[in-house]
């Protein structure tokens, strides 16, 4: 009998006899990412940057937080570890109606909270309709749940006509919508306090399991429990035994018995507590790679582990284009052309990044295996001459000889270069575009901003140049705020975005190319046929690549370094709803 | 005695409501919104962040913010919440001051049992060997930052292949009761902050003790007491020492306000969960009102510690008398 078959047969085996007791279980094998079967037991201690403000994913948006909740929760679908396709978690199966707007998910039979309490279709339709929708949880999604059909505002509608069945209706087809879905479900038996159903204010439920509730309370339905936190030092998690993923081998999934969160502030304190070995796994920098892996070649008991990169921010020059001085040349494509060729991204992928990056997509990271459009032939290269040839084409000339081209007008072409003081990798990123422009005669003063503050400044329109990294995601719908003139985020041109907050955008303001994606964006939230939506996004990526919204700079790898002890391991931030190898690491 | 202690506690009490203000007027003016980490999530518009800035009366004007919480204060004795856990600021605080002062005392002990017994030395033996070598290490101590220390504490024990290289206990004994072993483990982390923070404490403190008892070791009184025919041990002990020691206890007094602020980056590399961490954190995202709560506190224990030094002072020299 040929292995699989055999796989086939001993797995319909452990359903048939481990099903009605413990979960209607799903198989987890990636031979593809070199996954073996594990074993079970041991302690895996992991990193987090800092104490959780709460337990509750929706009080907060906070990295640590979600961190924690991807290993207590689980969602209706998750995504594939090495396709990024969507596949059932707490939905076993699910059906789209013919027309695209409504689904119907079959939820997975015998899965218990961690109290013991069954999980049903009541909890999923409380977290939708007491959480996720609530305006006022403050990592809710409320907006994603309206839509704007023919000029009017309809919700989405959730309904559960028996235990294991949750219907959703959408208003309109929504492409993205099952994609959307990876939202950690809640138990209304615990949570039901603290929600409009339950008699409590709408805001009320931003209070519900701060950092001072007893454990035992906060339950999800996921590979781990809560076990032990004490303050800005550790959060200790136990295994769920009662979990319904499974190895290919039918061992129940997952394998640590015991999981640790130790609480490590700073890149520098967190590579200690590695190479000391109270770590097993910690993300890295490039910066921090010729350390690692000379230790590691020196006969470390360490590996590190690289692989391109999906999720993660790659980083972009932006001008303003609404900028009072220099608007009228930032926004012109001939000058942001012209800028481009300054940008030395070789440089900074071999130097800054050693070499542990890659040219980026416009923006989509080169590892998205469906989305991507290579548009590298439509990038320009770094060539001082030609950038100095192109700026002299526009006449911006030095006409005053003190070494810095004048625009038309007079004025030195002096501009300030924003960037985040607290990254060194920004920081040498800043000074070596710095140098490079000084070379053409263009002068940029660098100012230093934090971290935490890079963004607002962005927003608020309180730069003139400016170094920012925005993440990429599986699909360009979950990044349309940044990338769809008028949009939230799409702060290099805010003269696009509306007058009031939620209505129609300034179209007069957009570029005739910005208005192409507007339409493109527009067009790809609802159009379900997968092949068009893919040719409209390449179309878009092509456009930014001549039109250069911003300048992309380079895609940074995944860096990871991973004590010989830890099996299975999958590059992971952490913080992706829905993407979560930790439950396969394995303790050898 | 009493009357001025009435007095004294009277003043303090408009002073930190000028604190106050200032601190809430400083933390205003810094640039950025609690906001603003809500940006780049892709699930945050707009609107959301308008509701968010009502939910925690951020839209209203400042003046009503500041009322608002200084009344809480007075009334009900309550700080307002912290924007970032969802709960009263008072218990954010109140999980860290244990270790925060734990540390804090021991550091300081080490200190001053090391410093005085030093300067009392160097100052006996002035420009012999022990005076130049102590001198040596005590300026090296101020000049070095505390941090710097700590890191290269952190490098040394990683090169000897040891494991305590941060934070107060191995993972295993977080969160577990204390044992035996679990005492043993925290002694084995605890020495790298008492001598990454001590270290500098040291220094000042030697300093400062050697300085007085030299001048007070020039005195007329002791020349007399040498004359009367006391041993020089008698004279040290009994009347230079007690004198040239009063300084110090005023100085005691003014390092109170450290617990929050003095150790906040040798805190953060040695990743210690102590309240310097959370300050800056609550600075850093503009979490209002912890940080102003932390400020007025550190410039309240600075009041009160000031006030205790001259307590302690009219204790310990019959010269001062507040009546």
């Amino acid at each position: 009998m040929p292995r699989k078959m055999l796989m086939t047969l001993a797995l319909a085996t452990v359903i048939a006899v481990g099903g009605a007791a413990f979960a209607q279980p799903k198989v987890v094998s990636y031979p593809g990412l070199g996954m073996e079967p594990g074993t079970v037991g041991g302690t895996l201690t992991l990193s987090l940057a800092d104490s959780p403000p709460t337990f509750m994913y929706y009080g907060q948006i906070d990295n640590n937080t979600q961190t924690l909740t991807g290993v207590v929760f689980d969602s209706l679908v998750e995504f594939n570890l090495e396709t990024y396709a969507i596949e059932p978690a707490l939905a076993a199966s699910w059906d789209v109606s013919a027309d695209g707007t409504v689904y119907t998910f079959h939820l997975r039979e015998g899965v218990k909270w961690h109290d013991g309490t069954p999980f049903t279709s009541a909890d999923v339709v409380f977290t939708y309709t007491q959480i996720i929708t609530n305006p006022e949880a403050r990592a809710g999604d409320a907006a994603q749940f309206v839509y704007t059909v023919d000029g009017e505002q309809r919700a989405v509608t959730f309904a559960a006509p028996d235990d294991h069945t949750v219907v959703i209706t959408l208003p309109a087809p929504s492409a993205a919508f099952l994609l959307q879905q990876r939202f950690p479900m809640m138990p209304k038996h615990k949570l039901l306090q603290y929600s409009v159903e339950g008699g409590a204010a709408q805001a009320d439920i931003n209070n519900a399991w701060s950092t001072d509730t007893a454990l035992s309370d906060v339950v999800g339905t996921g590979p781990y429990k809560y076990d032990s936190y004490v303050a800005g030092q550790k959060v200790g998690l136990v295994r769920n035994a009662d979990y319904w993923k499974v190895d290919a081998n039918g061992t129940s999934l997952p394998y640590a018995e015991r999981l640790d969160y130790l609480v490590v502030r700073g890149n520098e304190a967190q590579a200690a507590q590695f190479l000391a070995g109270n770590l097993d796994t910690l993300n890295i920098s490039g910066a921090q790679f010729p350390d690692f892996k000379s230790r590691e070649v020196a006969g470390a008991d360490f590996r590190v582990i690289t692989s391109p990169a999906l999720f993660g921010s790659p980083p972009h020059v932006a001008f303003n284009f609404d900028d009072p001085t220099f608007g009228a040349w930032f926004s012109d494509v001939a000058f942001r052309r012209a800028m481009e060729q300054a940008v030395d991204r070789q440089r900074i992928i071999d130097d800054v990044y050693n070499g542990l990056a890659e040219i980026p997509g416009t923006p989509t990271a080169p590892a998205d295996g469906t989305f991507y459009e290579d548009t590298k032939s439509l990038m320009l290269p770094f060539d001082l001459a030609a950038a100095g040839a192109a700026l002299d084409a526009l006449g911006i000339k030095d006409t005053d000889g003190n070494g810095i081209r004048n625009v038309p007008g007079g004025k030195d072409l002096e501009f300030s270069l924003t960037y985040n003081v607290d990254s060194g990798t920004f920081t040498d990123m800043a000074t070596i575009f710095q140098n490079d422009f000084a070379k053409i005669g263009v002068k940029a003063n660098l100012v230093g901003v934090s971290g935490s503050a890079l963004l607002g400044t962005g927003l608020a329109g309180d730069y003139q140049a400016i170094i920012i990294a925005l993440g990429n995601q599986p699909d360009p719908e979950l990044r349309k705020p940044i990338w769809q003139p008028g949009g939230s985020l799409y702060y290099w041109h805010r003269a696009t975005q509306p007058a009031e907050p939620g209505g129609a955008p300034n179209f007069d303001a957009m570029a005739t190319w910005e208005r192409r994606v507007y339409d493109i964006f527009d067009q790809g939230t609802t159009l379900v046929d997968r092949d068009a939506r893919v040719a409209l996004y390449k179309e878009w990526q092509r456009l930014n690549a001549v039109n250069v919204p911003v300048i992309m700079v380079a895609k940074p790898a995944n860096i990871a370094a991973v004590h010989d002890r830890v099996g299975n391991y999958v590059y992971n931030l952490g913080v992706i709803p829905g993407y979560n190898p930790v439950p396969l690491y394995y303790v050898k | 005695m009493f009357a001025y202690l009435i007095r004294r506690v009277a003043i303090m009490i408009p002073t930190i409501l000028l604190v106050s203000v200032v601190c809430f007027v400083v933390i205003q003016a810094a640039p950025g919104s609690f906001t603003d980490r809500y940006l780049e999530d892709p699930r945050m518009g707009p609107e959301a962040v308008a509701r968010i800035n009502a939910q925690l009366g951020l839209d209203k004007p400042l003046y009503q913010q500041y009322l608002r919480w200084i009344t809480g204060i007075v009334t009900k004795g309550d700080f307002g919440f912290s924007f970032f856990a969802n709960r009263p600021v008072s218990t954010v605080i109140g999980e860290r001051l244990f270790w925060t002062v734990v540390i804090a005392g021991i550091t300081m002990l080490f200190s001053w049992v090391v410093a005085v017994p030093l300067g009392i030395v160097t100052a006996l033996r002035r420009n012999g060997f022990t005076d130049a070598v102590s001198s040596f290490i005590g300026y090296v101590g101020l000049a070095v930052p505390d941090f710097l220390i700590a890191l290269l504490l952190i490098a040394l024990v990683l090169q000897t292949g040891g494991t305590q290289v941060g934070g107060l206990f191995s993972p295993k004994y977080i969160g577990v009761p204390w044992s035996w072993e679990k005492f043993l483990d925290f002694l084995n982390h605890m020495w790298i902050p008492i001598l990454a923070i001590g270290t500098t404490g040291v220094a000042s403190v030697m300093r400062q003790m050697r300085a007085n008892l030299l001048d007070v070791l020039n005195a007329d009184y002791v020349r007399t007491a040498r004359a009367k025919g006391l041993s020089e041990r008698r004279v040290v002990n009994r009347h230079a020492v007690r004198t040239a020691i009063n300084p110090l206890v005023s100085m005691l007094g003014l390092s109170l306000p450290e617990l929050i602020n003095g150790t906040i980056i040798a805190s953060i590399v040695l990743n210690l969960p102590t309240i310097g961490p959370l300050l800056y954190d609550s600075l850093l995202a503009k979490d209002q009102y912890v940080a102003m709560t932390l400020l007025l506190l550190a410039s309240a224990l600075l009041m009160v510690g000031n006030l205790l030094a001259d307590v302690a002072l009219a204790w310990v020299d019959p010269r001062i008398r507040y009546d």
